[in-house]
């Protein structure tokens, strides 16, 4: 029979691929770390040695042409060794230790050996990994294995601050404090010599103006906005509401359609699924505040529609992922009890999906109503409308006082809020 | 001679993922008013086989017949009200845990009433009553509104029998009914099986993991060793020879009471 014969082939195939993958993306991480590592260190030269003036007024130093093979070679060779003389990151990230054929730790030569035979394997376009994954050509000849942890007896390990990977995990942090206060600039000092700026906008703000707070401030007469901030706080909390609870029922019927196990495994499931992830994740990777400045654009700026619209798009992009997540990770038994039942697919997801899902679908679109409280009250900035757009315009104006008072309505809102949908959560979980 | 109840001819299972072969020309017929127990070591397919009859399990290939109508021929919408008449219990109850007994009960009338009065869970009175006097039946009338998970795993599998029930089935499929019970509670749940096979005709296909069960409660015994049959006979026919044959050399035969 044919399908005895794949019967034995297909799995092994199957999970020798995966193998080759892991290993294949452990290699990666510890190339790329060498090349950051590469990266930083130009960068220090540059900050601190080439700032010499030289004739040229333009002193900083750049890779020549030939520079960049060297880099890539020079990076891949760092990883080639660091994995084999030692425990990198990549492979601790990975689960994997090189050891000995014979069970016990490799010696030396074994490591030193392991290194240069892996140019062999994978000079003739990694032939040594194809022809056999689970053990390549370096491996057998340098007589070790890759073994993944824990299957492999456990060995004295020692401890994280000792061992290679513990090392660079300290040193890569190390740089990356390093780089980033040179490429952010960081200078505390910059707190003291302002703090007169500073501590006078605090202080204005500390006495707040509530002049009109219940009724319209005249200068945005001129604006065609007479809001008071009390209007402006009710304009905010209904973009909140509104966009939560749009965005929470357009996102409901969605999810299923982006959930695997809903779709079922035909191929036109397939293509709703990952249309459906793919727009989710699309939508969801562009902010809202991104979103608020197309809006306002399209509708008009600063008006709270504009706000809303970018709001409820991008919880519905939000909500949709995680709900269909929820619904991949459902029991099954009970879908195959309502179908063996008679159940049509909507009874199957009426009985036997949302059941189960319908408590972490309340709790994801409580955190959703917390984030849109929150950015509801500042997508003003770019156009989006709402009590920000007195905060933006006090700001502007240099009216700290009036700024404090906004300042106190958003965080009693955002308190508010935060108090009620808590207590809501405490009641459904 | 009538046509057999159930048929079932070469029925072949590939699942695709890994390429795993479930069951290989697997064939056997079942009479109405058969109690015929499936027995097998874990992985041998009875799961499999018990899926492809209400079509669960998509077959790779043969044919099943259930009442002179080829099941592995109906369309979807077809296949959804034949299952109408196939009753189904699983190893581990498949109960919506965070819902009432009386709604798991009434999932087994789904299949009889319209989407937009099931979707709504509207239900007709008759069938609240039919759910009432089934869940009389097997002993849980004062749990109807309990939620599922509250009950103990006797109970919730009482619950499964009494939505299969509901469904007025013909046939009942039993996926290892009782091999997440205790050896008592597995008795009580094999009488209420019983007494549907012989009291309201209920063919019954049951996979059971323990020979003796088996032996007590089966009219009629297949046995499934890595997916083929190698067993199709009355209880009293599993001798030693035969029992080893089935769950292999070094297997005890363990005793329920």
């Amino acid at each position: 029979m044919t399908s005895e014969a794949a019967a034995g082939v297909r799995p092994k195939a199957r999970a020798e691929g995966s193998t080759l993958r892991r290993r294949f993306l452990s290699f990666l991480l510890d190339w790329m770390i060498w090349g950051y590592i590469a990266y930083g260190v130009m960068y220090l030269l540059n900050a601190y040695w080439w700032t010499v003036p030289l004739e040229r007024y333009y002193s900083t130093l750049t890779l020549p042409s030939w520079g960049w093979p060297l880099a890539v070679l020079g990076t891949l060779e760092m990883a080639v060794w660091s994995r084999n003389l030692g425990r990198s990151l990549g492979l601790k990230a990975f689960g994997y230790e090189v050891w000995g054929a014979d069970g016990k730790p490799p010696t030396v030569g074994q490591r030193v050996k392991r290194a240069l035979l892996w140019h062999l394997s994978v000079l003739p376009l990694g032939a040594g990994f194809w022809s056999s994954p689970e053990r390549p050509w370096h491996d057998r000849l340098a007589g070790t294995e890759l073994h993944v942890l824990p299957s492999s007896p456990a060995p004295k390990r020692r401890k994280a601050l000792f061992s290679q990977w513990g090392i660079m995990s300290l040193l890569l942090i190390a740089l990356t404090i390093w780089l980033g206060w040179l490429i952010i600039k960081i200078d505390p000092r910059v707190l003291i010599r302002r703090w007169d700026e500073g501590s006078r906008i605090w202080l204005e703000m500390l006495h707040p103006d509530f002049r009109y707070f219940a009724r319209p401030d005249p200068a945005f007469e001129l604006r065609n906005l007479s809001f008071s901030i009390l209007d402006m706080a009710v304009v905010t909390l209904f973009m909140a509401l509104l966009s939560t609870i749009l965005g929470a029922a357009l996102a409901f019927p969605l999810s299923f359609l982006g959930a695997r196990n809903v779709m079922g495994f035909n191929p036109a499931g397939w293509l709703v699924y990952f249309v459906m992830r793919g727009l989710f994740n699309i939508f969801r990777s562009i902010d809202t505040m991104l979103w608020a400045v197309i809006f306002a654009v399209w509708v008009l700026w600063g008006s709270p529609l504009a706000g809303v619209l970018a709001l409820t798009v991008h919880t519905i992009a939000a909500l949709g992922k995680l709900y269909s997540e929820q619904v991949e990770g459902i029991d099954p038994g009970p879908v195959e009890a309502v179908a063996a039942a008679g159940g049509s697919r909507i009874e199957v997801i009426r009985y036997a999906v949302i059941p189960q899902v319908a408590p972490s679908f309340w709790a994801f679109t409580l955190y959703r109503w917390d984030i849109n409280v929150r950015m509801s009250t500042v997508i003003a900035l770019v156009g989006g409308g709402g009590i920000g757009d007195l905060l933006f315009y006090y700001k502007n104006q240099g009216d700290w006082p009036k700024v404090g008072a906004v300042v106190i309505v958003i965080v009693a809102i955002v308190w508010a809020m935060d108090y009620i949908s808590g207590r809501l959560r405490e009641r459904i979980v | 001679m009538a046509e057999p109840y159930l048929v079932v001819e070469h029925l072949t299972k590939v699942y695709e993922r890994g390429q795993v072969l479930a069951l290989k020309d697997v064939s056997f017929t079942v009479e109405k008013g058969e109690f015929l127990v499936v027995i097998g070591l874990s992985g041998s397919g009875k799961s499999t086989l018990l899926r492809c009859i209400n079509r669960l399990v998509e077959p790779t290939s043969g044919r099943i017949f259930l009442g002179g109508v080829e099941i592995t021929r109906l369309s979807a919408r077809e296949m959804r009200k034949m299952r109408r008449k196939i009753g189904m219990i699983f190893q581990q109850f498949n109960l919506i845990k965070r819902a009432t007994v009386m709604t798991n009960v009434l999932t087994g009338r789904l299949g009889y009433n319209p989407t937009w009065r099931t979707l709504l869970g509207l239900f007709p009175k008759e069938d609240r009553e039919l759910a009432l006097k089934n869940l009389e039946r097997v002993g849980l009338s004062d749990k109807a509104y309990v939620r599922a998970d509250e009950l103990s795993g006797g109970q919730q599998q009482r619950v499964g029998i009494a939505r299969a029930l509901m469904q007025e089935p013909e046939l009942l499929l039993a996926d290892e009914p009782v091999s997440a019970l205790d050896p008592a509670t597995s008795h009580s749940v094999m009488q209420y099986l019983e007494q549907m096979n012989r009291e309201d005709g209920v063919t019954v296909l049951a996979s059971l993991h323990f020979l003796s069960l088996a032996r007590r409660y089966g009219t009629r015994i297949i046995a499934l060793k890595e997916g083929r049959l190698v067993f199709d006979g009355p209880p009293e026919a599993i001798d030693d020879a035969k029992f080893k044959e089935i769950y292999g050399e070094e297997a005890e035969q363990v005793e329920v009471r």
